[in-house]
């Protein structure tokens, strides 16, 4: 995760554009070798090893989208900050949104509303209502099990402090004291 | 809602025509017939006309006017990856891409129709695959064009199919605008 914004999602764009490309390639020579055997023709091994190459690009295509998606959602918070600090913060942001299972937009916001932006402020950056924004502010505090912003600051803070110990690693530490 | 004129009569014409047209000869038509045949050079001719008036026509409707950099592109994917929201007066970057996707189909189509109807290129395998293959990518490509549209307006709050009938986008006052 952490090598992640330094990637370009520009060469992934267009390797996702060029294997949309193969994969309705092969999807059609399928088809047209098929033609009225229908499911039958699968029992020609070219058949059957180009529908699967076929299926298996597309689910790459799928996997590549969501991982652009994610990269996006990254980069459209962390544009000026390159420090490792403030990339591990948002790698624990991150893990919290996702275990609070918090929409896209919630996550945005959340992300906004961290940085200490004001409702009004958030509402113009994202294009909409400030109604819309205090919505995703009450769902945030709700999921996340807090009464407002600071609440969730200090969470989100603490967690970065004292980093989560496994409990097999503490039993012993324990006994000794 | 601020509204604003966005596609010029020309433009929605040679849209819903070239939605007639391509359903027509994919769907309807006998491929073998005559009407096949004629139906393709109207294809050929709309896609001619709509290159001129990529030139010569109103601001919306020049490919100047809305050829996306790929930091466009990014961007507009980055609004959906957010769920932000941003309205694009003329065509969005990923629409462009589209649209140039399908002209670009759309001529391949006609030419290698033209070519087997030829004495040269008559019953030419490669020649009858090639235009197979790339009304397979264009009917896949039409798909994709009606479920972004779908997606975009819904994200947006703009009714883009009802923007290409009227000519008119009606935007939500929150939206924020580019170009």
């Amino acid at each position: 995760m952490t090598g992640m914004s330094s990637k370009k999602p520009g060469a992934l764009l267009v390797l996702i554009l060029v294997q949309v490309f193969c994969a309705a390639f092969f999807l059609w020579d399928v088809l047209h070798e098929a033609g009225p055997l229908g499911a039958q023709a699968l029992r020609d091994f070219h058949v059957l090893a180009e529908a699967v190459a076929a299926l298996c690009l597309l689910a790459a295509v799928l996997l590549e989208t969501r991982y652009l998606m994610a990269l996006l959602r990254r980069k459209a918070h962390l544009e000026w900050q390159v420090s490792l600090a403030a990339r591990a913060f948002h790698d624990i942001i991150q893990d919290h949104f996702d275990r609070w299972g918090l929409t896209l937009a919630e996550q945005d916001v959340a992300n906004f509303t961290i940085k200490g932006l004001s409702i009004a402020e958030i509402a113009a950056l994202r294009g909409t209502a400030e109604g819309t924004v205090k919505s995703h502010l009450n769902g945030i505090y709700r999921k996340a099990g807090v009464a407002g912003r600071g609440a969730l600051l200090s969470l989100l803070i603490d967690d970065l402090l004292e980093p989560v110990v496994e409990p097999a690693i503490m039993e012993p530490l324990q006994k000794h004291a | 809602m601020k509204t604003f004129k966005t596609w010029d009569p020309a433009i929605r014409v040679f849209h819903w025509s070239l939605v007639g047209a391509f359903t027509a000869n994919a769907l309807i038509l006998d491929d073998d017939g005559k009407a096949h045949i004629w139906v393709g050079y109207a294809v050929v001719g709309l896609v001619m006309l709509r290159l001129l008036w990529g030139f010569i026509g109103p601001h919306t409707a020049r490919f100047a006017s809305f050829t996306p950099r790929l930091a466009d592109v990014i961007g507009q994917v980055s609004d959906m990856a957010t769920r932000r929201k941003r309205a694009h007066l003329g065509h969005s970057p990923l629409g462009a891409l589209m649209i140039f996707n399908l002209l670009a189909a759309m001529l391949v189509i006609g030419l290698s129709g033209y070519m087997m109807t030829t004495n040269m290129f008559f019953g030419v395998e490669w020649v009858e695959e090639l235009h197979e293959v790339v009304v397979f990518w264009a009917e896949l490509s039409v798909v994709a064009h009606i479920a972004a549209v779908i997606w975009e307006s819904r994200r947006t709050g703009v009714n883009l199919p009802r923007a290409m009938v009227t000519g008119v986008k009606s935007v939500p006052d929150d939206l924020n605008l580019l170009k």
